[in-house]
């Protein structure tokens, strides 16, 4: 690709040369267009440094003196675009010269302005994959950082195995002290051979994540007792309001119950009267007698 | 949840010399016949060289393989105990701190001056190896959990108790109504029946 770029860079270098070097019968030439096609390299390059950065050895420096020596020349060529735009205008306006040549100059100078902009396009892609770059290695480093951050003394130590850790398994996300208990089994045939630095330093970087973790769990289970109890006595309070409302429905039953009972009360009253009023026959038998009388007074009386 | 074997030592603070025991408690009922001495020199040794290799002020748990041992120094004294994958950590070392502070009471600071592995047994060291088999006993931490639990399953049935008292409440709210209407109609009637008839 690299190539292809350079060899259209030089067949475009020979074309503006040749219009340079008409122009130049009229005014300056324009050296700058060469820095351009060496920043368009450049900025290729810099694409490829930047899409190969991994965690640890990305070579940071280089990217950003490449950043900075691209930006410059971007800088100059827009000023130099800028100036062959009012040369040309001044051109045009000053003397009488054919209209193909002023079309032929504004052609030329609209392809370098678009040229430009294609780079400078580039650039940016190039450093937005940068940036997201350097925030993925930023978000796996925190996924390590508990570690790293409580050792300052052995960092160098540590990034070794931990580099390899990563490259072994970076999607999984267990704290690495998690796998550094692990590896201490090793202490046991180690001991025959005895006494090297290595056991230790591993041990000390166990050390510490250790008494961590047993602080940790300490907290956690008491933060755990604490919520129960909390629930607790919420269950408490929800138990009290329900047995209130309960309460309140057993009043409902009890009037209900007493309203009953006066009615009950009422009706047999009235039944006991209506029973007193029927058992007595005397009374009605005497008014039954009298309307028997009444009527076979009136039989006889209508009949005879 | 097992608790295999439980022990003190003593401690340099350099971690040149290998430790002295002060105090053994091992349970190998769960070995063969045969093996139980082995086992127990092989705790020993063990024993030794993990509490050699535990920093003083420090905590440690190392994977043997299917025990977990842990250790904690503490000023040249050293629990050990020798324990399965399944005994939660944080009890442990709960429980370790128990039994040193156990041993600084009942022999103060005796153990500094001696040199030779104590062959003598302390009971309380064996009680605890049984009384803590169950990890809820030495922790309290987890002991309250545990209750805590128990307490809110125990609560959650009462709530179910109470929302079926509360259905049943709401079965006899209306009921009584019912019959409350009943009785007043029935009152109406036997009224009516009175009035009308008392001419005849």
């Amino acid at each position: 690709m690299m190539n292809v770029k350079s060899g259209q860079g030089s067949s475009y270098r020979e074309r503006t040369q040749e219009f340079s070097s008409i122009a130049e019968r009229l005014r300056k030439s324009f050296p700058s267009l060469n820095a351009g096609v060496s920043a368009n390299n450049v900025g290729v390059g810099v694409g490829a440094v930047a899409k190969r950065t991994s965690v640890f050895d990305d070579p940071t420096v280089e990217i950003q003196e490449l950043t900075a020596v691209i930006k410059q020349d971007i800088t100059a060529l827009n000023a130099a675009v800028v100036d062959l735009q009012l040369v040309c205008n001044s051109q045009n306006g000053s003397e009488s010269i054919s209209s193909d040549t002023t079309t032929h100059s504004t052609t030329v100078v609209d392809n370098l302005k678009n040229r430009l902009m294609g780079a400078t396009k580039e650039f940016k892609e190039v450093l937005t994959m940068r940036t997201e770059n350097l925030k993925v290695h930023e978000s796996r480093r925190q996924l390590f950082s508990t570690s790293a951050s409580k050792e300052p003394a052995n960092p160098f130590a540590r990034q070794h195995p931990l580099a390899n850790r990563s490259t072994a398994n970076a999607s999984t996300s267990p704290p690495p002290w998690v796998k550094n208990s692990s590896s201490s089994s090793p202490l046991f045939p180690r001991k025959q051979a005895d006494g090297e630095s290595q056991p230790l330093i591993q041990q000390q970087q166990q050390m510490v994540p250790l008494q961590d973790s047993y602080m940790q769990s300490r907290a956690e289970a008491l933060h755990n007792v604490e919520s129960t109890i909390h629930e607790l006595g919420n269950i408490f309070t929800q138990l009290a309001t329900m047995v209130s409302q309960q309460g309140e429905l057993a009043i409902r039953i009890d009037e209900n119950m007493e309203d009953t009972l006066a009615n009950v009360e009422g009706a047999q009253g009235q039944l006991m009267r209506y029973l007193n009023g029927i058992s007595s026959n005397r009374w009605l038998m005497i008014k039954i007698f009298f309307v028997l009388i009444a009527f076979l007074m009136i039989f006889l009386f209508f009949v005879a | 949840m097992k608790i295999t074997a439980l022990l003190v030592l003593k401690c340099n603070p350099d971690g040149s010399s290998d430790p002295v025991i002060l105090a053994n408690a091992t349970d190998v009922s769960h070995f063969g016949y045969f093996q139980r001495s082995s086992v127990k020199e092989f705790i020993v040794f063990v024993g030794r060289t993990v509490a050699k290799r535990t920093p003083p002020s420090q905590r440690q748990s190392v994977q043997h393989e299917e025990y977990k041992v842990h250790s904690y120094n503490r000023n040249g004294l050293c629990a050990l105990g020798f324990m399965d994958d399944d005994y939660p950590v944080r009890s442990v070392f709960s429980l370790l701190n128990q039994v040193l502070d156990e041993y600084q009471k009942n022999f103060g600071d005796s153990w500094k001056a001696v040199q030779t592995d104590c062959s003598q047994a302390w009971p309380y060291l064996d009680e605890a190896l049984t009384r803590f088999q169950d990890p809820a006993q030495a922790d309290k931490l987890l002991k309250i959990q545990r209750e805590l639990d128990e307490t809110k399953i125990i609560l959650h049935k009462t709530i179910d108790s109470v929302l079926e008292r509360g259905e049943k409440l709401d079965s006899l709210v209306e009921k009584s109504s019912d019959l409350s209407t009943a009785s007043q109609m029935f009152y109406k009637q036997a009224k009516k029946t009175n009035q009308c008839c008392t001419i005849l």
